[in-house]
């Protein structure tokens, strides 16, 4: 089987390092990781090659240091990486993005299964997966729990509001992993010691992993970025500054505190249990 | 037909209408009376049964039925291809599509739009019509004045910020829209509207995916979204017994149902079922008593719609007293039982307070 994983590297917003005093992100600050949602997909795509064989080719999108997570996804057991990176890709919408990530998957060769994160914790949008999908021209599987194959065939479980579906359909197919799916297992030592390798020696490293622009995947620089954008961020506004006139009940005994609270009506009588 | 028109798209269960379509009908009824447009819905099943005079009252101008036996069931090929075929056939294509941020609609909309080449902002929690100018492009031919544009506003994660994002150059403009957060309008029997039969032609590819099985309402049933009062607790809480208070105080309510933060459910003390917020649920109670909640905006997104909302919080600069109604300044250990106490005698006039103490310090 020939299984992609998509992944990205995402600003880890636990880490304070990276905030600004007014909540934004400094990006260049931040401390960035693999996006969680990912996790589950990478577990996914080790799950099927360990159940049906095959090679898992982990593919990425993002500024040179993104390969941090490619090394990452190595010592989990994938056995080879995609980054592409390219200046032109900078303000990508999830139009532009998955547009380039069609072309990197074209450029990698056939394939059974695409497996992608849910969504990002940056960008929080859970549309890459099926705009992929879309442009690939195959069946996508979204909000995957489980899964397994049985002669070319995808028989899924997927979660809806409230419930379950089963569902089944031919390869290939493009497969989003819901957060309820398997957890990524430890790093294996095998990958740990490949990773090592790797980093040591530059000549299989490009072998491994290879880093591709725009034109190594002949997409048209048109699409991509801000020029391949039809949205725009054309506007913020900072939440906390929206209301503000809170009346506070504070610094009396206890039982007055409630009282004036009550008083004022607050809690509106006729919601009160009679 | 080149009338301007907003498109909804309708999440059906047999026939019947899921909540959130009757939500989009409403937010779509404002945009479309701004922008002086038709609101027309779009609903593909097996059998519409008396569906599209449902649409209509809901405020539908015109309802686009496509019936077929494959359509029963949601699948994302087949109702892919037909709406597709529906907004490809039209003279000018609709100015903006509306699908609901549910598994369906995330599930179809990103398909849609790739499908057009148009832009898509998942996920909305405000809606509104506006002007907008670009100056500053790399693209000459982006900019202009659009004088009609889809403003979508959503929360921008993990940076307290809303992000109005746009994508005025190309029609449909395209959103999803959280659930729970647009307000229906009073269905009107007397409203009127036209339906319109949609082709339906499929393709064998189309139906490679077979759903086996559906099965829903597993587990736990909150009704958090039908709820008057919601007594939600927090991370403050400290540990899983602070729920019991939680649940004391809403029994001091008709009609309550107890919520809660992320963190307060990530630690494992209340199921996810009763999370408030981006990643759980949107609800607007007439009122919303946070308890040990510090408000971020994740949480935020999910109940700043409430009629009232009261905060009781022992940190004067909890984010959360910037945006409650009333805020409270305590340990919630102390002012819930003296707040339920004082509830219990208000509705009796010998009070019973044995039941009350288990939580005061
Ligand atoms: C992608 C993403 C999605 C998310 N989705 C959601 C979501 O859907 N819903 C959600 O809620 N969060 C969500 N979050 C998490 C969110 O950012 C916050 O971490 C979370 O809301 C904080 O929960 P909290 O207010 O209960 O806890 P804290 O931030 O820890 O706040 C606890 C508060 O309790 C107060 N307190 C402590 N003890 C007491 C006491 N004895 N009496 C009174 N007050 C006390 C403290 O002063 C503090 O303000 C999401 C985060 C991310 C990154």
């Amino acid at each position: 089987m020939n299984i992609f994983v998509l992944i990205k590297q995402v600003p880890d917003q636990g880490a304070k390092a990276g905030i600004n005093p007014d909540g934004t992100i400094d990006r260049a600050k931040a401390k960035r990781m693999l996006n969680p949602f990912d996790r589950y997909a990478l577990e996914a795509a080790l799950h099927a090659r360990r159940l049906y064989g095959g090679t898992v080719t982990a593919i990425s999108m993002g500024p040179p240091p993104a390969i941090e997570i490619l090394y990452e996804a190595i010592a989990h057991g994938v056995d080879q990486a995609i980054l592409l990176s390219d200046r032109r890709l900078a303000a990508s919408d999830t139009l532009a993005t998955a547009y380039a990530l069609y072309c990197t998957v074209r450029y990698a060769g056939a394939f059974d299964l695409v497996f992608c994160g849910l969504q990002t914790t940056d960008g929080d949008t859970a549309q890459v997966g099926p705009q992929l999908a879309e442009r690939l021209q195959v069946p996508q599987i979204t909000y995957c729990e489980k899964f397994e194959i049985d002669h070319n065939e995808i028989v899924a479980r997927r979660v809806i509001e409230g419930g379950a579906q089963t569902v089944r359909c031919p390869l290939p197919a493009v497969v989003t992993v819901a957060n309820s799916a398997p957890r990524l297992a430890y790093k294996t030592l095998r990958g740990a010691r490949r990773v090592q390798q790797l980093q040591r020696d530059e000549a299989e490293r490009s072998r491994v992993i290879r880093t591709v622009n725009l034109d190594d995947i002949g997409a048209d620089p048109l699409r991509c970025g801000l020029k391949g954008s039809p949205t725009i961020v054309a506007a913020t506004e900072k939440v906390g500054e929206i209301g503000g006139n809170c009346t506070l009940y504070q610094g009396k005994p206890l039982q007055q505190l409630v009282d004036d609270v009550l008083a004022a009506q607050v809690i509106a009588p006729e919601l009160v249990k009679r | 037909m080149s009338t301007k028109q907003v498109l909804v798209f309708v999440e059906q269960a047999d026939g019947c209408a899921r909540p959130v379509a009757f939500e989009l009908l409403g937010a779509g009824r404002i945009l479309a009376d701004k922008l002086g447009a038709e609101l027309a819905a779009f609903v593909a099943c097996a059998a519409a049964g008396d569906l599209s005079e449902t649409l209509i009252a809901h405020g539908a101008d015109r309802v686009y039925v496509a019936e077929h036996p494959e359509l029963a069931a949601y699948r994302t090929l087949p109702y892919r291809r037909v709406l597709i075929d529906l907004i490809a056939a039209m003279e000018t294509p609709p100015h903006i599509v509306l699908f609901g941020s549910t598994t369906t609609g995330r599930d179809l909309a990103p398909r849609i739009a790739a499908y057009f080449e148009t832009g898509l902002t998942a996920d909305c929690t405000e809606l509104d019509i506006g002007p907008y100018e670009h100056t500053n492009s790399q693209d000459p031919s982006k900019v202009g004045l659009y004088p009609d544009c889809l403003y979508a506003i959503r929360p921008s994660f993990g940076e307290s910020l809303k992000a109005r994002i746009l994508g005025p150059w190309k029609n449909p403009q395209m959103a999803t829209v959280r659930p729970g957060v647009m307000v229906p309008l009073a269905p009107d029997a007397a409203r009127t509207g036209t339906v319109h039969s949609v082709a339906v032609r499929l393709e064998e590819t189309d139906l490679q995916l077979v759903v086996a099985e559906t099965l829903r309402s597993m587990g736990e049933q909150v009704e958090l979204q039908g709820a008057e009062v919601i007594v939600s607790g927090g991370y403050g809480l400290g540990n899983p017994e602070g729920f019991s208070l939680m649940y004391q105080l809403a029994a001091c309510f008709e009609n309550s149902a107890v919520g809660s933060s992320r963190k307060a459910v990530d630690a494992g003390w209340i199921a996810h079922a009763h999370q408030v917020g981006q990643t759980g649920k949107t609800v607007r109670p007439k009122l919303y008593i946070a308890c040990g909640i510090s408000g971020a905006i994740q949480h935020r997104v999910g109940m700043d719609k409430s009629a009232t909302i009261v905060a009781i919080n022992k940190d004067l600069n909890a984010p959360i007293f910037k945006f409650a109604h009333h805020g409270i300044v305590g340990d919630l250990y102390q002012v819930i039982p003296e707040l339920i106490r004082q509830l219990k005698l208000q509705k009796t006039p010998t009070p019973d307070t044995s039941n009350v103490a288990t939580h005061s310090l």
